[in-house]
């Protein structure tokens, strides 16, 4: 370890006026944060506010364009993982980064064996575990476990241990909470005790603002890749963090939708998978269209899934029009009327080197003849104009493949896809995640436009702005039960606050967030 | 065991699976049982004349077959063996014609020239970032041009008899034990040490296992990578000897031709997933024993030759696809 005093005012990591871009879009701009050993350091920021590029350059998996690093008050240059492992910064990141196949303690030591000679010392390695071990809240019989075989939870409690046994001096934990349940959150945060006591500088990211003031001392907000403050944890509230976060900003005005007075189309009745959403209610009119807005993990995209039968319900009821229905199959959904904009565009959505046109009838192949079977190029080109046309997507010709296409006309074209055949019930998911803003509003546009043609819309987002824009009614999920409604005059910080957490009063807060009553007729 | 017993340390043994996985209990079950049956059916099979040609066919692909399990392990592929054993085989064959090397040259030789084509699929796979598979289907092409390039359009004919010591005639066997048979084990015993007990070996798992959290703790994959394809090479340099020895003082155009497909065939149903990131050098060498007893089997019962490549093929969907299967169960949660 470091052979400089513990002085209780000195940092142990040192970031000055760092700044970072991408291909000219600047994710981080002249970022400031230090971090005291011994102390937790909270993160917070909407996404896209510039917390994981800043991760990644402490992390040493991304490189500053600008900016200072000090380390124990010296000057540093971190270039690669390695150089930021031998500082000790070691990172937990939200999805666990092990090794299925090999067993608990050789994932520990993974990259940083003991050696005796050439061999690995087994031996000694399986001495130093039941330290480990205990450190992290786990039994010594689990370190003979294939990691693959270990729940989610026990899982991060082993990229913690691993982390340890690269004596960490500096230990980054990304959403950590995200995926954990309540009880194993205590356990986690035992932990993190244990660590700092021991003169561990913790930093800690984390959209559940509620748990920041059980663990954490110092809190940085991030806001549009700046940092705008730093603070004691204890001279801030929930609220005012959400605040801190969302800036200024106030909501525009969303663009007058039709009344929601249409049948109901879909409801969601005790609907549940188990571990991921319980108990939810909702419904959906022809016409409306609902923002169900939840953070990362929430188990908000979840239920979009599952309602297009890309997963099975574990419990409560669906019903569509008002029949009960399982969806087993995505198939099975489109033939109930339901269609889905999926959230990972280039995983989920595009059929990257093949043409627009393809991309926009390929789900409906069997309009293009009579024929079965046959699909008349003649029809496809009619469709493929028609909607570039009606979308108002830029490109010279619909032969153009999607992969030449700037992001918001690409999730225009995937976006005409679910359009060819009116469906009933239309499920966004993060329908403008990664496209540019003017994109963005014309996506507002055609989804308002449906809704005022009759469609039921139900958009899943972790954008708040988004979710104030287009709903009609805003219903915010966390740790997978619908926890409040609003009406979308609320403000974002309202929003924002019941999404993170805010259900411990605070002094300095007005109440809780007004729950609307809507009444059920 | 019992909750109220104190708490149980994790030894050294513990945190490794078991030397020998359930698996390759069941491979030499298979093998046993097809000995016995082979030996019942057709009394020829159990003697040494039937027996030392077996291992002395085993040899060279199983030898190839432990550096391919190097690769497999870390979720790659090498189809280009079958022509890199043609070209190191037929510069090697052609040099001992013209210069007449002693033993430890012409294996030099030919290791030294396999060594460098491993290296030339190594540094592009590791280094390119472009598909195992795709890197080494092009090389398989190129190797087989310039291999035909040397061969000039004929069999190399009077290759001196310094390879002997590698063949299939007395001069290959101390004994009763076939010497490339013997070679084969010395090297999987040292790979299976290596997978199991050093740094090096682990690290392979782990790239195999998930290149990118490798990379995060530190491993530097790219040399490890490029390392599994050199030794590989190097691997198929000597059984590209052996490959010359098994001939007649001739070496055709053939030579080598297909064997990646046994090779891989070996490797899968001796237990490596072909998703990497699991695997074994004993299972391999089990694998290549039970393809060649197969063929060996099919040809000595007089069967159609065609038989062995259906065999074959079933033993390889019955590999994946308990492979598959334990990962899918494993992905439940």
């Amino acid at each position: 370890m470091s052979a400089l005093p513990a002085d209780e005012t000195a940092y142990r990591l040192e970031m000055r006026d760092i700044s970072k871009s991408y291909g000219g879009v600047r994710a981080i701009r002249h970022a400031d944060i230090a971090i005291r050993p011994g102390t937790v350091h909270a993160l917070v920021g909407e996404n896209g506010a510039g917390k994981s590029t800043l991760i990644k350059i402490i992390a040493g998996a991304e490189f500053a364009d600008a900016g200072a690093i000090s380390f124990n008050g010296e000057p540093i240059t971190i270039s690669s993982t390695t150089d930021a492992i031998q500082l000790g910064v070691q990172t937990v990141y939200q999805e666990p980064q092990l090794f299925p196949e090999l067993s608990v303690a050789e994932n520990v030591f993974v990259g940083r064996e003991l050696t005796r000679g050439v061999r690995v010392d087994w031996a000694r390695q399986a001495d130093q575990m039941h330290d480990l071990l205990a450190t992290v809240g786990l039994p010594d019989r689990i370190s003979t476990a294939p990691v693959g075989t270990l729940s989610i939870a026990e899982q991060q409690q082993v990229s913690i241990a691993k982390a340890l046994a690269g004596d960490a001096t500096v230990l980054i934990l990304d959403e950590p909470s995200a995926i954990l349940t309540d009880a194993e959150i205590e356990v986690l945060f035992t932990v993190i005790r244990r660590l700092t006591s021991a003169g561990v500088a913790v930093i800690y990211i984390s959209h559940r603002l509620d748990e920041l003031f059980r663990i954490a001392d110092v809190v940085t907000v991030m806001r549009d890749g700046e940092t705008i403050t730093t603070r004691p944890i204890g001279e801030l509230s929930v609220r005012q963090i959400a605040e801190l976060m969302v800036g200024g900003v106030v909501s525009e005005s969303r663009p007058q939708n039709g009344a929601a007075t249409g049948e109901v189309v879909l409801e969601l009745d005790g609907f549940s998978r188990t571990g991921r959403f319980d108990g939810v209610d909702l419904t959906v009119r022809s016409g409306e269209i609902v923002g169900l807005y939840g953070l990362v993990g929430s188990g908000a995209g979840d239920i979009a899934s599952v309602i297009y039968g890309m997963d099975k319900a574990t419990g409560g009821r669906m019903l569509v029009s008002g029949r009960p229905v399982t969806v087993r199959n995505p198939a099975q959904a489109k033939r109930l009327g339901i269609h889905l904009l999926p959230a990972n565009r280039s995983a989920q959505g595009a059929f990257s080197f093949q043409s627009i046109a393809l991309n926009i009838v390929v789900g409906e192949l069997g309009l293009l003849s009579r024929i079965p079977g046959w699909a008349s190029r003649r029809r496809e080109r009619a469709i493929a104009q028609e909607f570039i046309r009606r979308l108002a997507v830029k490109t010279p010709t619909e032969r153009q493949p999607i992969s030449a296409m700037s992001g918001g006309n690409a999730q225009k074209v995937v976006l005409a896809r679910q359009l060819v055949k009116r469906p009933a019930l239309l499920v966004l998911a993060e329908p403008t995640q990664g496209v540019d803003v003017g994109a963005k509003e014309e996506i507002h546009r055609i989804i308002s436009g449906l809704a005022d043609e009759g469609t039921a819309v139900l958009v899943v987002t972790s954008d708040l702005g988004e979710v104030l824009r287009i709903s009609d009614r805003i219903l915010v999920v966390r740790a997978g039960q619908i926890t409040a409604e609003f009406r979308p005059d609320a403000t974002q910080v309202e929003i924002l606050a019941a999404a993170a957490g805010a259900d411990t009063p605070d002094a300095d807060t007005t109440p809780a967030p007004i729950v609307i009553q809507e009444d059920q007729t | 065991m019992t909750t109220e017993t104190t708490t149980v340390r994790p030894t050294a043994r513990r945190i490794l699976p078991p030397p020998v996985t359930g698996q390759e209990f069941v491979l030499t079950g298979v093998i046993v049982a097809l000995w016995v049956l082979l030996g019942v059916f057709t009394p020829a099979f159990l003697t040494p004349g039937s027996i030392q040609p077996l291992l002395v066919s085993v040899a060279p692909i199983a030898l190839i077959g432990v550096g391919m399990t190097f690769i497999i392990i870390t979720a790659g592929i090498d189809v280009s063996v079958g022509g890199a054993i043609m070209l190191c085989a037929v510069i090697t064959a052609k040099m001992m014609v013209t210069a007449n090397l002693p033993l430890p040259l012409a294996v030099g030789l030919s290791i030294a020239a396999g060594l460098l084509l491993g290296l030339v699929n190594g540094v592009l796979i590791a280094y390119g970032r472009v598909h195992a598979i795709i890197i080494t289907f092009g090389t398989a092409n190129l190797f087989q041009f310039f291999a035909l390039r040397v061969f000039g359009s004929e069999t190399v004919n009077g290759i001196p008899g310094t390879l002997d010591v590698f063949g299939r005639g007395e001069a290959g066997r101390t004994l009763g034990v076939p010497h490339s048979f013997a070679i084969m084990i010395v090297i999987a015993a040292i790979a299976w040490w290596y997978l199991r007990h050093t740094t090096g070996g682990r690290h392979l798992f782990a790239i195999g296992g998930n290149a990118n959290a490798a990379r995060l703790a530190g491993i530097r994959v790219q040399p490890r990578v490029m390392v599994a394809y050199a030794v590989t090479g190097a691997l198929v340099g000597l059984a590209a000897c052996f490959f010359i020895a098994a001939g007649t003082s001739t070496l055709d155009q053939a030579v080598g031709s297909g064997r990646e497909l046994a090779v891989i065939a070996a490797v899968v149903i001796g237990g490596t997933s072909i998703l990497g990131g699991r695997g074994s050098v004993i299972g391999t060498v089990l694998g290549a024993i039970l393809v060649q007893t197969v063929t060996s089997g099919v040809t000595q019962l007089g069967w159609p030759s065609q038989l062995a490549t259906l065999f074959v093929g079933v033993f390889i969907i019955i590999a994946v696809g308990t492979d598959l299967l334990r990962q899918r169960v494993r992905a439940q949660p």
